[in-house]
């Protein structure tokens, strides 16, 4: 096979994964909201409504396509694939297991969470073009909030990287892999030392996806549906699959450097190689489920409240740790790179 | 309140005194400038309802922002007006009480109630305690579902989605019971002058006593869902503060009254049915900002349990109807008779000229008086303070369009 | 400590979550309606299927939307025929107050609450079409027995 064809068909698996994964997230999102809330979710279509999500995407295909008058016509059509795209581009270094990933870059780390960020820029021009009161201010929350949160999102990854000295995601789940002592998973949340940096991770994290507690620019009880507002039909479907995927995303960094990535305890390497992109994906679920179970559960954070976290407490609680986190790996000798 | 003469040009607000330039907005503005404010950025006029998600009904804001700031505000009402006053005066007294369901339709039974004690005040009608009580128990019952209502939409106010549906199973149980003993889930009909219309079905007792056990603990889980998360107490605490003064200026009545300090409850200083013969208390707050129109709420909720199961279990014996005529013809006056329904003080202002029908039918309902105060209270906040607000003050556009 | 209520609301709705869903699965299952609950108005029948309607029009004075028509004619020995007693059921808030006036008890209130039509024409229910008046003395011997139901139990005097 020519080195083409086989990135060819990497790239398509990837974008065949990310609309699977839509459309296993809204489903599992729905079921999992609708228990928590002592309901059902979707049972109808389909043995336990599992063709409800299907049928909902070809109904977003097939919706007339509404352009409002008064839009930023370029814009406003570029806005979903702008961030559709980042959203997609962002598989690109999630290592499923050592040699399922799209292509292993050295600087995996810091290509995804750039590559995240660009996800705001379409959210602004989305609110922007829309030519809609409500959809202006849901895209200008989201920079504010995005641009706050993109400084402590990428400070907090630095312990692991001064730990493991390399930005290479696969790398640093390998460093994940054995046992302390031979009783604790030698994954780094296993280690109190990482606590600190994996809490503001995951704070700065939720932002990232546009979630409750940190929907600002979506609020529906207050913008309506924000930036979304007057998106129809599959433009809109596009808005919600990146959400969907960047949650997926965000749960997969936490699983690559906190959780160990697809490692497993006890497990020996023959056994745990044909297993890898299962364990990672059970992972990245189990993580999912806790992002929508805080979704099902807390209440909205004000904007200025927010902004005050991230500037006032969030970076120089994470600065600080940093510093503390590099002095006492370098005084102890505890970093162990690898390659 | 003087009204100054504004007229609105395209860019700005002509005053007397010239161009006005927003910054401070008088009192008194009709229409919302297209302002500019002191660093030359351009102010948004955002239209809020009457189709919008946290506006509780067809209320219509019109809301001036300064980025996320809330500059000026005019309420726009009547989009649910159905001429509840005037349909009254062609309706025989003793159906009065299916208009005043359509009032307030999320805590129906003091509507019917406050009419009732209207007529039999009129025509001097001595009403049996086993109807005061089982009146008393509905109003109760009825005070419960209406105030989970509230609790659940100001999570969803506040984003929170969990205790809004939570608080509807709890108020399904409630009104199974209410369709129980009424007839229909919403609009029961249920409390006439002279009584009620039917006694309580048998086997009720114990099914009220179970929905107590259950609910109280659930009661509990609600207030550590939403009131001890600390996200929802930063959000609330020290928001839209309404000082005793203002309280009283613009006529508050029922817990957002209470919340800012002053106990007035219609229920002990102005005893009506089986009220002065239980024991509850009357929660206080004491500054009046949305915390403390939450912790009122909830304590109220936990007080009407506890009345309930006074309620439940003192119920006297005895006819469940005062002898009256079929058709009511109250001799020729004017009463007013209030009741202290889920929102304030509802209360009905009747004039008669001795045939069947009143001559002039006045609704005074809680929730019109808590909509005036929006203009004064939510310019400064922050916007996503103003939907919080608006769902602390617990307002209902059905009682207040009429 | 901060994040102590958060975490104890995660708790709680995970112990919601465990007590599992409580939904009826409407088409497929159905609750039981309490014996009170008030539905679209129906005409009582006994067994042979004969009604107790007297045309006295008191439900069609008593409506307080004007939802019943009742068009009678009086034949020459003074009986009724009643051509017919219309029901909008469109308009009707089912208040129960019709059932309540009726001094025959020849209406309920029905407890068929699957009243959606597929026309708006459908909404328009001729209760009666055509049929004598039931006798006033037979129906008003019939009423004498206490009901001892919940409809018509208040004082005394009628329609004036
Ligand atoms: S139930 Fe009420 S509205 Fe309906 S017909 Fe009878 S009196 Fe009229
Ligand atoms: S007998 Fe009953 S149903 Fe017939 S006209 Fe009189 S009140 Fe109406």
């Amino acid at each position: 096979m020519s080195p083409e064809l086989a990135s060819l068909l990497r790239i398509l698996a990837a974008v065949g994964l990310m609309l699977m994964n839509g459309v296993i997230l809204i489903y599992m999102l729905r079921r999992v909201l609708g228990r928590l809330h002592q309901r059902l979710g979707p049972v109808h279509v389909g043995p336990q409504g599992l063709l409800q999500t299907p049928m909902d995407v070809l109904k977003l295909l097939t919706k007339e396509d509404i352009t409002p008058t008064n839009v930023d016509k370029a814009l406003y059509f570029i806005a979903p694939a702008a961030v559709f795209t980042p959203s997609l581009m962002a598989y690109a270094a999630i290592p499923f297991s050592p040699t399922w990933m799209v292509t292993d870059l050295d600087t995996g780390l810091l290509y995804t969470l750039v590559v995240m960020s660009l996800v705001s820029m379409g959210l602004l021009m989305a609110g922007w073009a829309s030519a809609n009161k409500w959809s202006l201010i849901g895209g200008m929350r989201s920079v504010g909030q995005h641009i706050a949160y993109e400084i402590p999102l990428l400070l907090s990854v630095l312990p692991v990287v001064m730990y493991v000295g390399t930005l290479n995601l696969s790398s640093i789940v390998e460093a994940q892999s054995g046992t302390w002592l031979g009783i604790l998973p030698q994954w780094f949340i296993t280690n109190p030392l990482f606590w600190p940096a994996f809490i503001i991770f995951i704070v700065s994290a939720l932002i990232k996806v546009n979630q409750t507690p940190f929907d600002m620019s979506e609020a529906e009880s207050e913008l309506v549906a924000g930036f979304a507002t007057e998106y129809s039909s599959m433009k809109f479907g596009l808005f919600f699959l990146s959400e969907f995927s960047n949650s997926f995303i965000v749960s997969a960094l936490a699983v690559t450097l906190f959780f160990g990535g697809w490692t497993l305890p006890f497990v020996p390497d023959e056994v745990l190689a044909p297993i890898a992109p299962v364990v990672f994906m059970l992972k990245v679920y189990v993580g999912i489920f806790v992002l929508m179970w805080i979704r099902g559960t807390l209440p909205r954070v004000r904007m200025d409240h927010l902004m005050q976290f991230a500037w006032k407490i969030l970076i120089p609680a994470v600065l600080t740790w940093i510093l503390v986190f590099g002095f006492i790996i370098k005084l102890f000798d505890l970093g162990r790179p690898v390659g | 309140m003087t009204e100054p003469h504004f007229t609105v040009t395209e860019s700005g607000l002509m005053t007397p005194e010239g161009m006005y330039i927003p910054g401070e907005p008088p009192k008194g503005i009709r229409r919302i400038p297209k302002g500019v404010d002191r660093l030359g950025t351009e102010h948004l006029i955002v239209n809020m309802g009457p189709q919008h998600p946290s506006t509780h009904g067809v209320l219509h804001l019109i809301v001036e922002l300064d980025g996320e700031e809330v500059v000026t505000v005019e309420v726009s009402i009547g989009f649910l007006h159905r001429g509840i006053e005037k349909l009254a005066e062609s309706r025989r007294f003793d159906h009065l009480g299916t208009l005043m369901d359509r009032g307030d339709y999320v805590s129906v039974i003091h509507g019917e109630q406050a009419v009732a004690l209207a007529v039999e005040k009129l025509m001097e009608i001595e009403v049996p305690a086993k109807a005061a009580w089982i009146r008393t128990l509905t109003a109760e019952l009825t005070r419960l579902a209406s105030h989970l209502v509230w609790f659940g939409t100001f999570g969803l106010d506040t984003g929170a989605m969990g205790q809004f549906l939570y608080a509807m199973r709890d108020r399904e149980v409630l009104l199974d019971i209410l369709e129980e003993i009424s007839g229909q889930r919403m609009m029961f009909n249920y409390v006439r002058p002279g009584g009620v219309v039917a006694d309580l079905p048998t086997g009720i007792e114990s099914r009220i006593l179970s929905f107590c056990d259950t609910f109280e603990v659930y009661l509990e889980e609600h207030d550590a869902l939403l009131g001890g998360n600390e996200i929802f107490q930063a959000r609330v605490k020290g928001i839209g503060v309404v000082s005793k003064e203002t309280a009283l200026a613009f006529g508050l009545t029922g817990a957002n009254l209470r919340a800012s300090g002053l106990g007035f409850d219609v229920r002990r200083d102005r005893p009506y049915d089986a009220y002065p013969e239980l024991e509850f208390d009357i929660p206080i707050g004491t500054i009046g900002d949305s915390w403390d129109r939450y912790t009122v709420r909830m304590e109220e909720m936990r007080q009407s349990l506890r009345m309930i199961r006074q309620l439940v279990g003192g119920m006297p014996g005895g006819p469940f109807t005062a002898k009256v005529p079929k058709v009511l013809r109250p001799p020729a006056g004017e009463v007013y008779a209030s009741v202290e329904s889920s929102r304030g003080e509802t209360g009905i202002h009747l004039f008669t000229d001795g045939g069947t029908t009143p001559y002039r039918m006045h609704y005074r309902a809680a929730s019109l008086f808590t909509c005036q105060l929006f203009e004064e209270i939510l310019p400064g906040h922050l916007f996503a303070d103003a939907c919080m607000l608006l769902g602390s003050f617990d307002i209902m556009l059905g009682e207040v369009d009429r | 400590m901060w994040g102590k209520g958060i975490l104890n609301g995660m708790r709680i709705t995970m112990r919601n979550m465990l007590r599992g869903p409580i939904t009826v699965r409407y088409p497929y299952e159905r609750v039981t309606l309490p014996e009170r609950a008030r539905w679209a108005v129906e005409v009582v029948r006994d067994e042979s299927g004969a009604h107790k309607c007297t045309a006295c029009m008191t439900c069609v004075r008593a409506c307080p939307d004007h939802i019943l028509d009742l068009q009678f004619t009086t034949a020459e020995d003074k009986s009724k025929h009643i051509d017919y007693l219309r029901y909008e059921m469109g308009a009707c808030m089912m208040c129960g107050l019709c059932v309540e006036a009726c001094p025959f008890d020849a209406l309920k209130m029905g407890q068929d609450y699957e009243l959606a039509k597929l026309t708006r024409d459908e909404l328009t229910v001729d209760l009666l079409v055509d049929v004598a008046a039931a006798a006033p003395a037979r129906a008003k011997k019939a009423s004498e027995v206490p009901a001892g139901g919940t409809d018509d139990s208040r004082g005394g005097g009628t329609d004036g």
